[in-house]
């Protein structure tokens, strides 16, 4: 069995600053691979360790830290790492994203299973995995909270708006898997020296036939939806507070 | 022929989607549901009614990608929830579509569109143009509902194709009102300790004649609930949003800024939900809470 992992480089959401324009300041924002990224690669590890998968990791991006992401992934099992050069891939619109990664399928797969994050940290648009299962013809389980192999098939739960979704799929298939379905392992520093010395594969948009398209973008600004920003101290007189709090709810009228 | 189509299962979607007309031209609904087809044939060209057992994304995007090819349309319109961005990624892929998620405003200049996402983990926002074809999700409240057109759209039944894999469903657990039809939400973090101390949050609920919900580690870690509010949960827009021991991390905040009113109840002062509230009561929950709730009991009993 072949496993296909898509890994991104995001920006830690939660350490993201603004100057007093409102523009975010993004060099100085650490990068990470994502939350679901990482539970991805663990998926893909666990397929390797009970079922004999054999596990490629893939980054699109050009940057040092693309490259270091992926040896994080080799720190934690990945059997081949693969960087599609791609410059500017900040701003590829989701769909070449997808097309980059389907094109991979000819050039290294066919893969049986591919593991994509069910959204990204920074973008979120959570629509890759699917994008890639229409691309590729392949079937789809998407936003799997817990994932299992067994008899051949896929096993997933995943929750969506208006419940539980159990579902199961026998290859080829995308997975798509939220940052709950696991506890990624943490490298041993034995794992993370060996993962230093590993190659990484470079393969170029233009080697995989992919002509890449920038969207424009306009305009990034931090996005605040103006609050009144009135505090009451309940730490002393508690009962005061929560009066001085019904009051103000029932003159803006929501209580 | 339409321009564009939208895909809601619920009707206030439908009611919300509907008001892109206006900038698009005809629109043509699909929904899986049949009992919702009439109220929303007052809103669109024509509604399509999608039968399926349970929703299977692939052979729902199927079924949608038939639709698209009978009416011609370039545009598709989801809600962004976890099932609107799977259809929009699948459609996006099969018609060779780019898709703009998280989408609050949307403007025309010539023949392009102007898409306002948010992006960072809701923290920013930034203007993306596109040209037809394209798929876009809209975030909750970004809309309002449309008027009702003058003469009422066909309605017609399709069935979805089989699905190729097994899918079995177990509705959510309707537990009184639901957060995105209530009109007072009280949301709980990370500050409740144990899942009977969810008890108060839900009897506050209930006093304000609303619905109760949680943040992702609550359902998600822990299991105390079988939803919750967020980017990747419910979206919701009710005219007050109480946030009782949530921090207001961004992925939280995504799924309420569409509320009228936010109240946020946090011990620690330098909470971020601060920034994002309204009336910010910086107390202990196990003590605030409690009076909140007496003194609702007095006030109805009067
Ligand atoms: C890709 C991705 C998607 C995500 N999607 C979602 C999503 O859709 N929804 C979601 O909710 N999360 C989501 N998350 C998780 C999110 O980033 C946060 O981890 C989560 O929202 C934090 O929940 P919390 O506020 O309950 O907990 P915490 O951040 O731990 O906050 C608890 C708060 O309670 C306060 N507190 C503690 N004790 C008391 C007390 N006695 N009285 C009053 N206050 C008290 C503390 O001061 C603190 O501010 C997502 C994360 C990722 C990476
Ligand atoms: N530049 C990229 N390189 C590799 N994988 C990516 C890239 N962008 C997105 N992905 C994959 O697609 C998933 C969903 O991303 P998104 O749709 O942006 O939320 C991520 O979690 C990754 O698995």
């Amino acid at each position: 069995m072949k496993a296909l992992v898509a890994i991104k480089l995001t920006y830690d959401v939660n350490q993201i600053k603004f100057d007093k324009e409102g523009n975010p300041i993004l060099d100085s924002c650490p990068k990470v691979m994502g939350e679901a990224d990482k539970c991805a690669v663990e998926e893909a590890v666990r397929l390797k360790e009970r079922a004999g998968a054999e596990v490629t990791a893939v980054t699109i991006g050009s940057s040092k830290e693309h490259y270091r992401i992926l040896r994080d992934a080799y720190a934690m099992g990945v059997d081949k790492a693969v960087i599609v050069k791609a410059e500017n891939s900040e701003k590829l619109d989701a769909l070449t994203i997808a097309r980059i990664l389907a094109s991979l399928n000819q050039r290294l797969g066919p893969f049986d299973v591919i593991f994509v994050g069910s959204g990204a940290s920074d973008t979120h648009s959570s629509v890759i995995g699917p994008m890639l299962a229409s691309l590729l013809g392949y079937k789809l389980l998407a936003n799997s909270d817990k994932i299992s192999f067994e008899d051949g098939k896929f096993k997933v739960v995943s929750t969506l708006e208006d419940g539980q979704y159990r579902m199961e799929a026998s290859p080829p298939v995308v997975i798509t898997v939220t940052s709950e379905a696991n506890e990624p392992r943490i490298p041993t520093i034995k794992d993370i020296l060996r993962s230093k010395k590993k190659p990484i594969e470079e393969i170029s948009p233009s080697d995989l036939g992919i002509e890449t398209r920038e969207v424009t973008l306009r305009n990034l600004t931090r996005y605040v939806v103006p609050r009144k920003r009135i505090k009451i101290d309940a730490t002393e007189n508690v009962e005061e507070a929560v009066e001085k709090l019904l009051k103000m709810l029932e003159e803006e009228g929501v209580i | 022929m339409v321009s564009a189509l939208a895909y809601a299962e619920e009707i206030s979607w439908a009611k919300q989607l509907a008001s892109l007309s206006k900038l698009f031209g005809d629109i043509a609904l699909v929904t899986p549901l049949s009992d919702n087809a009439e109220e929303a044939s007052k809103y669109y060209k024509k509604v399509y009614v999608v039968k399926t057992k349970t929703f299977e994304p692939i052979s729902v995007g199927k079924a949608i990608e038939n639709i698209v090819s009978k009416e011609g349309a370039k545009i598709l319109i989801f809600p962004c929830t976890n099932k609107g961005r799977m259809l929009a990624g699948i459609l996006s892929g099969k018609l060779g579509a780019i898709p703009v998620t998280d989408v609050i405003n949307v403007s025309s200049s010539g023949e392009k569109f102007i898409m306002t996402k948010l992006t960072f983990g809701g923290n920013a926002k930034v203007d993306v143009e596109v040209e037809p074809p394209f798929t876009l999700c809209i975030s909750a409240g970004a809309l309002k509902e449309a008027e009702t057109r003058g003469e009422a759209g066909e309605i017609e039944e399709l069935e979805a194709p089989e699905p190729q894999i097994e899918v079995s469903f177990e509705p959510r657990k309707a537990e009184g009102v639901s957060p995105e039809k209530a009109e007072v939400v009280v949301g709980a973090g990370r500050g409740i300790k144990k899942k009977e101390d969810l008890d108060m949050i839900k009897e506050l609920a209930k006093l304000l004649g609303g619905a109760w919900s949680v943040t992702r580690p609550l359902a998600a870690d822990y299991g105390w609930a079988d939803s919750w509010i967020g980017i990747s949960g419910l979206m919701i827009s009710p005219k007050l949003y109480i946030a009782v021991g949530i921090s207001g991390q961004p992925h939280h905040m995504m799924g309420v800024r569409g509320s009228k009113v936010i109240v946020a109840i946090n011990n620690d002062e330098s909470a971020p939900i601060f920034e994002e509230s309204d009336y910010g009561v910086v107390g202990d929950l196990y003590k605030v809470v409690p009076v909140l709730i007496k003194k609702l009991k007095e006030r109805r009993g009067r």
